[in-house]
């Protein structure tokens, strides 16, 4: 009989992981849309997510590399197989004492994410598949104002006012990466007269919309933003009723003095932006009914913690903390525990950048999951052995590709590879796949049971979400979920006694009264619909040690950190003359970065629906400088890497800048591989091994890269 | 004069594409198996234009799709009469059954939007969601804008509505049945 139902359930070609609805008809997914109780938008990336469910190249079986490492020869073996490498692997590892020696690199859909659970559970540890894109600014909100850490909490785009000021500074909101609401919303909040700045050294979609574009020196955002704060003190045009009611005791005072010499005059010659407009922008900010600020690209820079801290004290100034449109302080859901948990080992004592030889350089690293980074460091330091990787690819998303590769081919005397064993889980062929000993074939969000309760949902439309398969898997693909909840109940029966992952999930929703159920009965959502503003207000304090703002870093003080710099980060200091532009990486809403299943998505690489092209970008200027023809193919060429690749020159780039979008440079799979493009990070350096540059603190932020460019 | 029509609103449009694969999955335009880029239809496309030189620079993004011309001269070039304009509807449809796959309308075309299906031979093209409209849904492009951008009508009341806003109608996009407007 025929049959055609739309079916609420959760988007994930991304990680914004909208509400969605998918109509299936007949077994087989045809349309997929935003669900209208959760804002009911979806991008181009989501409404693609067909094409990668029925790809003809999905991964339907565990292959098992044959040759060596990046050679990318498999055979298929069976799922007894695969899970039997895993478990003996692992006990062998824990047998040597050695659990912590165990990393996976993973996004976790929620706090309580059961493949984290099977990590804690070994004694190892995790790494985001986020890996170093805005850890600066979720601890530069928690050290400052104590707000949860977690990654992408935009602001609250819909509570804008009436001549509210969004600043979006090096940020892509139009590419959905926070929920594909958001475009929707900054447009109805400029047609409600709220004025949107965009503060970027590319003229992109958001500075086409914006009401004042500021063309800004890559890493200037410190800079800028501490010349706007030094002028509102100065003319006392901050938030004082705020400030003297929240702000510890004698802070305002230090912020004062600190601030005293980054006049906007000074600041300007650092980020090239004019006195006249960074006064012009500190007058609105004070000014406005709200102010909000989101940053991505410029939060990755070498100073993206001080950059984190600038902007942390001009919301703290202008009283923007937890206001309608200002920066929201998210809670999380109230889930129950799933007892009994493991216990997650200490990542200041133990983890593969503490227990290494160079675990002093980390005394201040206060990031609670390992830094990514420093994977390739840890592998030829002997501190990594076993490493899993789940919806990220390493081997395009790590700073320094080369270091990368060479560090996960490392043999030791006896011919063994140093990273012991390598297991991925993929959707679609990726690159990090040509390099990983098994690869284990992974459900879409199609496919698969998923509860999400992360708090950085844009705007709560979705407090709970429960991600249901509403078709049968491809193949024998089965979620990385479940996979590590067999190997839990394999290994640590006690941690995982639960019947499987809907039961888990199911214990879990006890603690708000829902059960998965319930929540399916109800349109897959559970979201109460309330954010509530001024939570401080009820509670009297923030979460920061002293119940205050803090908007001295009083715990870096021994290292002369305390205050934020304004200098622009290290690398675009120097070598200026070697190497004469910045790069600058950019993000398009067509592609879920290196994700490889939107690398690999034939209509998110097709010209028409969506990018199929990456270029090296320059202003015409520059290329007429160097004597160059549009579209020649040019060598771009870092301290650390080369590439060549075709060159393009646009007005829509800052002199003195070179572009690339990141994510490209797949060799795996029909469609990733098509075009001569190249991926960023075979230029930028891999930050563990330098790491004396590196500020150590917790941002992961450290992709700042100089470049040359000839014939 | 009956006429059906989608307003575009260039201050709204950021080019996201997202109605192109709505509608290509809606009217089961891809192979999802097995399509590579750029050989898939669409009914749509995304256009764009950047003026002015850095740092005075101006973009403006908008869509493209069969703009249901008054007097069309694919109806005119097609040898099989495939083609006509809805009496009720204003909506320029090609009937599948009588198309020959002879290509005329697709050279005639002012707007390059009409495609064609090489293996069965047949022309096609947005109808604005026909099937759609009569039920009185919307049409998929207009359902799903990211940035609701796009309003679907009567043309005459579409107008209106941008007069009401303030919205200029950019003549030099399209003088047919679709709307291009800007503040």
């Amino acid at each position: 009989m025929h049959e055609s139902k739309w079916i609420p359930t959760v988007c994930y070609q991304c990680k914004a992981e909208c509400a969605i609805l998918a109509r299936v008809e007949d077994g087989v997914v045809k349309e997929v849309r935003g669900n209208p109780r959760a804002r009911g938008k979806m991008c181009v990336k989501g409404m693609a997510g067909i094409t990668t469910l029925y790809s003809q190249e999905r991964l339907k079986k565990p292959l098992l590399r044959v040759g060596e490492r990046g050679e990318g020869k498999f055979r298929e073996i069976g799922w007894d197989e695969a899970m039997d490498i895993m478990e003996k692997k692992l006990r062998e590892l824990i047998k040597r004492g050695e659990g912590h020696k165990f990393t996976y690199s993973m996004f976790p859909h929620s706090t309580t994410d059961p493949k984290w659970r099977f990590v804690n559970a070994v004694g190892g540890f995790i790494s985001t598949g986020l890996p170093h894109c805005d850890s600066a600014k979720i601890m530069a909100h928690l050290h400052t104002f104590g707000c949860f850490p977690n990654h992408h909490i935009a602001p609250m785009y819909f509570t804008v006012p009436k001549g509210g000021v969004m600043i979006l500074a090096g940020r892509h909101p139009f590419g959905c990466l926070d929920d594909a609401c958001v475009p929707h919303d900054i447009l109805n909040a400029k047609e409600r007269g709220a004025k949107l700045v965009v503060i970027d050294p590319i003229f992109r979609v958001e500075a086409s919309k914006a009401d004042w574009w500021i063309p800004i020196k890559p890493g200037g955002d410190a800079a800028l933003f501490l010349g706007m704060c030094h002028h509102i003190l100065k003319k006392g045009l901050h938030d004082k009723a705020f400030c003297d009611k929240w702000v510890r005791e004698g802070d305002m005072d230090k912020l004062a003095a600190f601030l005293k010499d980054k006049t906007p005059e000074a600041m300007s010659k650092i980020c090239e932006v004019p006195a006249a407009d960074i006064v012009k922008l500190a007058e609105m900010c004070a000014a406005a009914p709200s102010v909000s600020v989101d940053a991505f690209k410029s939060i990755m820079y070498g100073n993206g913690m001080d950059w984190g801290h600038a902007w942390s004290i001009l919301l703290v100034i202008t009283g923007n903390l937890d206001n309608p449109g200002g920066q929201p302080l998210p809670e999380i859901a109230p889930m129950a525990p799933v007892k009994p948990a493991p216990p997650a080992p200490d990542l200041k004592e133990l983890g593969y950048h503490r227990s290494g030889p160079n675990r002093a350089k980390f005394d201040h690293y206060t990031f609670f999951l390992e830094p990514t980074w420093y994977a390739a460091q840890a592998i030829k330091d002997g501190t990594l052995k076993v490493f899993f990787a789940s919806e990220c690819n390493p081997a395009l998303s790590e700073m320094g590709s080369g270091e990368w590769r060479k560090a996960v081919t490392m043999k030791d005397k006896k011919g063994d590879y140093v990273l012991e064993l390598f297991v991925v889980t993929e959707i679609l062929p990726s690159e990090t796949m040509k390099w990983a000993d098994l690869v284990l074939p992974d459900q879409t969000n199609f496919e698969r049971w998923e509860l999400l309760y992360m708090p950085w949902w844009y705007n709560f439309g979705h407090t709970a979400a429960v991600c249901q398969p509403v078709v049968k898997p491809i193949g024998e693909a089965r979620h990385a979920n479940r996979v590590m909840i067999d190997l839990g109940k394999r290994m640590f029966p006690e941690y995982f006694a639960f019947k499987d992952d809907v039961e888990y999930y199911d214990i879990e929703l006890s603690g708000v009264g829902m059960s998965m159920q319930k929540i399916l009965e109800g349109g897959a959502l559970w979201s109460p619909g309330t954010v509530g503003f001024r939570k401080y207000e009820d509670t009297g304090k923030f979460n920061t040690p002293s119940g205050k703002i803090e908007l001295e870093w009083r715990m870096f003080k021994d290292i002369g950190q305390n205050w934020p710099s304004p200098e622009l980060p290290l690398e675009f200091r120097r070598d200026a003359d070697k190497f004469p532009f910045i790069l600058v990486n950019y993000r398009t809403i067509f592609l879920n970065n290196t994700g490889a299943w939107s690398q690999n998505n034939a209509q998110l690489r097709d010209p028409v629906s969506g990018l199929d092209e990456n270029p090296v970008i320059l202003n015409p200027v520059d290329g007429k400088k160097l004597g160059l023809a549009d579209g020649d193919t040019v060598t771009v060429e870092s301290a650390t890497g080369k590439v060549r690749v075709p060159v393009r020159f646009t007005e829509r780039i800052k002199p003195g800048c070179a572009g690339i979008i990141h994510g490209f440079g797949q060799t795996m799979g029909k469609v990733a591989a098509r075009g001569d493009w190249v991926g960023d990070n075979e230029l930028i350096a891999d930050a563990g091994s330098h790491l004396d540059e590196q500020d150590l603190r917790g941002g992961e932020a450290h992709v700042s890269t100089r470049v040359r460019i000839s014939k | 004069m009956k006429q059906l029509s989608i307003m575009v609103d260039l201050d709204r449009c950021i080019g996201c594409k997202t109605c192109i694969v709505a509608c290509r999955n809606n009217h089961g335009l891809v192979d999802h198996e097995k399509s590579m880029p750029g050989e898939m239809s669409h009914y749509l496309r995304v256009e764009s234009e950047l003026s002015g030189t850095y740092p005075k620079l101006a973009e403006d993004f908008w869509v493209v799709m069969c703009q249901h011309c008054k007097k069309p001269p694919c109806i005119k070039a097609c040898p099989s009469g495939a083609i006509a304009k809805d009496v009720q509807t204003g909506i320029v449809r090609i009937a599948r059954d009588k198309c020959t796959g002879s290509g005329k309308c697709i050279e005639k075309c002012p707007y390059k939007v009409i495609q064609f299906d090489a293996a069965a031979k047949f022309a096609h093209k947005c109808d604005l969601c026909y099937d759609r409209i009569l039920h009185g849904e919307q049409p998929v492009c207009v359902e799903v804008c990211l940035a609701d951008a796009l309003s679907f009508g009567e043309r005459e009341i579409l107008l209106m509505h941008a007069e009401a806003k303030g919205k200029k109608v950019i003549k030099k996009k399209s003088t047919q049945s679709i709307l291009y407007v800007k503040s």
